[in-house]
């Protein structure tokens, strides 16, 4: 019985000691949700069923296929600086109420697959769900963004591209 | 249940491993992990995100905890009460007919089903050997300190 109470005090501080690690080492993270940053940012699937997460592999895979459009969701800047090639930019503050020009021409069954920064920016969700709200069927947001597609040693195009 | 103390300890090694493994990929992308959370449809935009931001790391340090022998069987009860808590939402998932990834080791295209609970409950299975058996005992010879304890 004793034993019994020694694990489970050890599984409580456990637990206690995940979430102080959690708190220090993501505290910037939990400030903007402290401020009800993301409530916009996480989709419900059955609102969004063309809407799908995919991995920097994944999204690697249909950039060497040649079948998706992909589109950084990053400001102008960071757009110019480097990103994933022939990528077209359509900065998600661009989207807000029209779809951004640079993706007019495409058809809405097209496969679009968007990304920004990686880790925790939400430019590339919100720009998902702005082109699922203008009809688009068959959207990919690649979470792991632009870093991870760096990291990889993947190909980058730099200067204004097919903006 | 095993009595091995070779077979526990790479039990517990295997199982510590996956679980630091399956947390590290989910603390390098707390949103994306949030978006999975979300899809269960159980908890809100700003808890899934919470629990997104703490569960990695409890994975983390229970698994290393494991892999360490430290406090292995608190570390293992955490990780048996975290897969039967996910083997539950899992067939809940089923039940409710969502068609919705799963979430687990940071993979994006791996559906919530049957699978996963088979996966699930075979880590359980190491877990509950590594949680039951008491330290110390774990050898098929007894140490003299059990010989003089059990006379």
């Amino acid at each position: 019985m004793r034993e019994g109470w020694r694990v489970l005090r050890q599984a409580l501080v456990l637990g206690v000691l995940g979430v102080l690690v959690a708190a220090i080492i993501h505290h910037p993270l939990l400030k903007r949700l402290a401020r009800g940053e993301f409530r916009d940012t996480l989709v419900q699937a059955a609102e969004y069923p063309g809407l799908r997460l995919i991995t920097t592999a994944e999204g690697e895979d249909l950039w060497r296929g040649g079948e998706a459009v992909f589109v950084d969701a990053r400001r102008s800047p960071a757009y110019d600086q480097g990103h994933v090639p022939a990528a077209r930019s359509a900065p998600v503050a661009e989207a807000e109420k029209t779809l951004p020009q640079a993706l007019v021409d495409l058809r809405r069954g097209q496969l679009v697959v968007v990304y920004c920064e990686g880790g925790d920016c939400q430019s590339s969700l919100l720009l998902a769900k702005r082109l699922h709200d203008e009809g688009f069927q068959d959207i990919r947001v690649m979470t792991g963004g632009f870093d991870e597609w760096t990291k990889a040693g993947l190909p980058v195009e730099k200067g204004h591209g097919q903006e | 249940m095993v009595r091995n103390k070779a077979v526990l300890i790479a039990f517990r090694l295997v199982l510590g491993a996956l679980f630091v493994y399956a947390g590290a990929v989910k603390a390098a992308a707390p949103l994306g992990f949030a978006q999975n959370i979300r899809n269960y449809q159980m908890v809100g935009p700003s808890l899934s995100l919470a629990v997104a931001i703490v569960l990695p790391w409890l994975e983390i340090l229970a698994g290393a905890f494991l892999i360490l022998g430290v406090w292995k069987r608190g570390a293992a009860l955490v990780i048996s009460s975290l897969l039967a808590f996910f083997i539950a939402l899992t067939i809940v998932t089923m039940i409710r007919g969502l068609d919705i990834e799963c979430g687990c080791f940071g993979a994006v295209d791996r559906k919530a089903g049957l699978s996963v609970i088979l996966e699930d409950l075979a880590m359980l299975y190491l877990g509950l050997c590594v949680l039951i058996k008491k330290e110390g005992t774990g050898s098929t010879h007894y140490a003299p300190s059990d010989i003089a304890r059990n006379a």
